[in-house]
């Protein structure tokens, strides 16, 4: 029996250790796509250098994230669904908002372009044209911030493709909707950095079809959770974290961020020396 | 078929090379399991004896409902617990989502009913004169139920074995509470979902072969205990 | 010591299993208990060692001073081996062992106690081996040393020999009738072989369907029963 005690003792000792760190650290929800394109990986060490601050990233889609900041499960959310932002931080859910950078969507399909869509230059007028011709396509369906961006370019085109025989909703990220899209030789929507991260490493026999139409544009934002609303927040490093983001030393590291290819996925816009009002 | 051979490949590498990012991932997971497993034990098997040596009303009610959250969907759990320790729950005050502590909570919760229900028909698959030969030889009423639990111990450690291996391989439920954040809260399985979300099948993989050879040896340390217990003919 | 029934009754739901069962199993004395399927003789038991209480009646223990309560230091002076294998799922020397465990008996003196217990009963060589790999013979030779190590003043056998063949049963029998000879102690033994009663018991009690119907000296039982009853069953002319 005295191997069952050591083994009880082992247990029991790994139980006792205690989770806790000593680090100052925040939270911030944030969506798959930034996180998976490695992007804080590569700006979180330089602002922890800067600060001491350890920067806890949650990687959902935008529609959780901005569920997790409004129930205070997150000191910081940083997404992109800017009228859905604006409209929370009217609510009072949030504070102090600012645009970071962009990157843009498009849409993919297969080179065969089986319904027509090449050399279209309006995303609005593509989707009229998929619905005209039935050609699948894939939806996240998740409530992302890419789902929210195809809902919106689907009531622009007048149509509601939910429930039609083509139309399919996989409730996925957006890596594993673009798998689905390349096996059912579909078309998606989908944002750039993804795209450039999957298309090379796994050999996807999909192309982009239509780019470059205002309506793509993906603006990324941040925003610290309300204060008033949530006491326990750490409010002050939030914007601490918020700031950096939105300094000449962020913005620079934004743009000169390149993912394993070598790509360029995301583009800095923040408006220029803007000073941060924390709310009293 | 040539994915899964540089999975293998890679999966030698990773073991070989001793990644210090990849040891803290596995050492929580352990940390995290092992210490859920252990609370579920020990509440496991006391429900398991209550339930078997007490009559008390609504038993075979408490009995049913162990057996069906033995097959509880992690995600439902993790999504229960999450909106119970949000910030905005009931028991947000204490600060725990997103912590690991959330993680073994989630899979304490978890691996609890496996261990108790099966725990419980171990027991009671232990023929009744136990007890009366227990009592007969001098025994106190707890005392011979302790002899029975004993006779029943196989069952039990079976039991950890089934939960341990449900709270080792699940990933719903501790990405939803635990967020999967880098060198904080991200263990084996949220890493392989997260690498696989990223598109590094083998890596994935590799990483799912070293969870698997875990396992292995953990199963094969509780074989040798079983076997030091058992000492048949 | 000295133990009285006093009218017990004992009902399982609609089945009467014994009624109005007077009896005393005096002190060093060897009771065997006989009687046909069904009569009642494993309830006596059950009943007499406390391991159930009665519906009606009384069991009383008495020694020198006097009755003594039921409570556990006396259930510790008395030791039951029930019928078929009840060893538990463990060595050979953990079931010996368990009896003095329970008891708060240090680990010397255990260890002790039971090597030259499981020596006497020629099962030296078994003590690591788990219990459930022994021959049927051999587990039961376990079950009476585990009821013996702990030195009982009362023991209570069910059918001890049952299923054994007869070199086992010689054995086991030898070991009984030695038990029984010190000092004080009282054997309450329940057998189907008449054979065998008349060979080890000082006194035989015949049960009929739950109820006593003779208690007599273990020779005059055979040779001149006061009862029809008792007349037909050892004659062999009862059908059960």
């Amino acid at each position: 029996m005295r191997l069952g005690k050591i083994l009880l003792a082992v247990i029991i000792l790994m139980s006792l250790l205690s989770y806790t760190h000593g680090q100052t650290r925040i939270r911030c929800a944030s969506t798959t796509s930034t996180q998976n394109s490695g992007l804080f990986d590569y700006l979180l060490p330089i602002f922890e250098k800067e600060t001491g601050i350890k920067v806890d990233i949650v990687a959902v889609g935008t529609g959780a994230a901005l569920e997790i900041g409004k129930r205070g499960d997150a000191d910081v959310v940083f997404v992109h669904a800017k009228e859905e932002e604006l409209r929370l931080l009217r609510e009072g859910y949030f504070a102090n908002r600012y645009d970071v950078m962009y990157n843009d969507f498009v849409i993919v399909g297969p080179p065969d372009d089986p319904a027509g869509l090449k050399g279209l230059s309006s995303a609005t007028e593509a989707f009229q044209r998929l619905a005209q011709r039935g050609a699948t396509f894939i939806s996240r369906g998740d409530n992302s911030g890419t789902h929210k961006k195809e809902l919106k370019i689907w009531k622009k085109a007048g149509l509601n493709p939910k429930g039609r025989k083509w139309y399919l909703e996989v409730g996925q990220s957006m890596a594993k909707t673009l798998r689905i899209a390349n096996e059912k030789r579909a078309y998606t929507l989908t944002d750039r950095g993804t795209w450039l991260a999957l298309k090379d490493k796994e050999r996807m026999d999909l192309e982009i079809v239509v780019e470059g139409d205002p309506v793509l544009f993906n603006q990324y934002g941040v925003m610290a959770v309300n204060p008033k609303r949530h006491p326990h927040v750490k409010y002050k490093e939030a914007l601490k974290f918020i700031r950096f983001l939105i300094s000449e030393k962020g913005q620079k590291a934004i743009a000169t961020f390149r993912d394993s290819h070598g790509n360029q996925l995301f583009y800095p816009n923040a408006s220029k020396g803007v000073r941060i009002k924390p709310i009293e | 078929m040539n994915e899964i051979l540089i999975a293998f490949k890679r999966a030698a590498l990773l073991i070989i090379s001793l990644d210090r990012e990849l040891l803290e991932i596995i050492l929580l997971s352990l940390r995290i399991s092992l210490s859920a497993i252990f609370v579920a034990t020990v509440a496991g098997v006391l429900t398991a004896a209550l339930l078997a040596f007490r009559r008390f009303p609504l038993r075979g009610a408490i009995v049913s409902v162990l057996n069906t959250f033995m097959g509880l969907p992690p995600v439902v759990v993790g999504l229960v617990l999450y909106l119970i320790l949000s910030r905005s729950g009931p028991l947000g005050f204490l600060g725990l989502l997103y912590t690991p502590t959330a993680m073994f909570i989630a899979q304490a919760v978890l691996a609890y009913p496996i261990v108790a229900a099966m725990s419980y028909s171990a027991i009671r698959s232990v023929r009744p004169e136990i007890r009366l030969a227990a009592l007969g030889l001098g025994a106190t009423g707890f005392q011979a139920s302790l002899a029975v639990v004993r006779d029943a111990r196989y069952g039990i450690v079976s039991s950890v074995m089934a939960g341990l291996g449900r709270v080792m391989a699940e990933v719903g439920a501790v990405l939803i509470v635990g967020g999967n954040i880098a060198g904080y809260t991200r263990v084996m399985t949220t890493t392989i979902a997260l690498e696989y979300d990223k598109g590094d099948f083998s890596l994935a993989l590799a990483l799912g072969i070293i969870l698997l050879l875990i396992s292995l040896c953990i199963n094969l340390v509780m074989y040798l205990f079983q076997r030091r217990m058992t000492l048949a003919d | 010591m000295q133990i009285e029934l006093k009218g017990i009754t004992k009902s399982y739901g609609e089945n009467m299993a014994l009624q109005d069962c007077s009896v005393i199993f005096r002190k060093s004395t060897f009771y065997a208990i006989l009687g046909p399927n069904g009569s009642g003789k494993s309830t006596l038991l059950r009943i007499a060692s406390l391991l159930e209480p009665p519906d009606r009646g009384e069991v009383i223990y008495r020694n020198e001073k006097g009755p003594l309560k039921k409570d556990l230091p006396l259930r510790r002076r008395i030791a039951i081996v029930l019928p078929g294998n009840t060893l538990f799922n463990d060595t050979v020397f953990n079931n010996v062992a368990y009896g003095l465990r329970i008891r708060g008996m240090d680990r010397k003196r255990v260890s002790e106690k039971v090597y030259n217990i499981l020596k006497k009963f020629g099962l030296s060589d078994k003590a690591d081996h788990n219990a459930k790999a022994l021959s049927s013979g051999q587990a039961q030779r376990v079950s009476i040393a585990r009821a013996l190590v702990t030195e009982p003043e009362c023991l209570f056998l069910d059918e001890p020999t049952a299923s054994l063949d007869p070199p086992n049963t010689e054995l086991i029998e030898k070991i009984i009738k030695e038990t029984s000879l010190r000092k004080g102690i009282t054997v309450v033994m329940i057998t189907h072989n008449m054979f065998q009663a008349k060979r080890l018991a000082d006194r035989v009690v015949f049960m009929y369907e739950g109820r006593i119907i003779e208690e007599e000296n273990s020779e005059k039982f055979f040779t001149t029963p006061s009862e029809e009853l008792t007349r037909r069953f050892i004659s062999g002319n009862m059908v059960w």
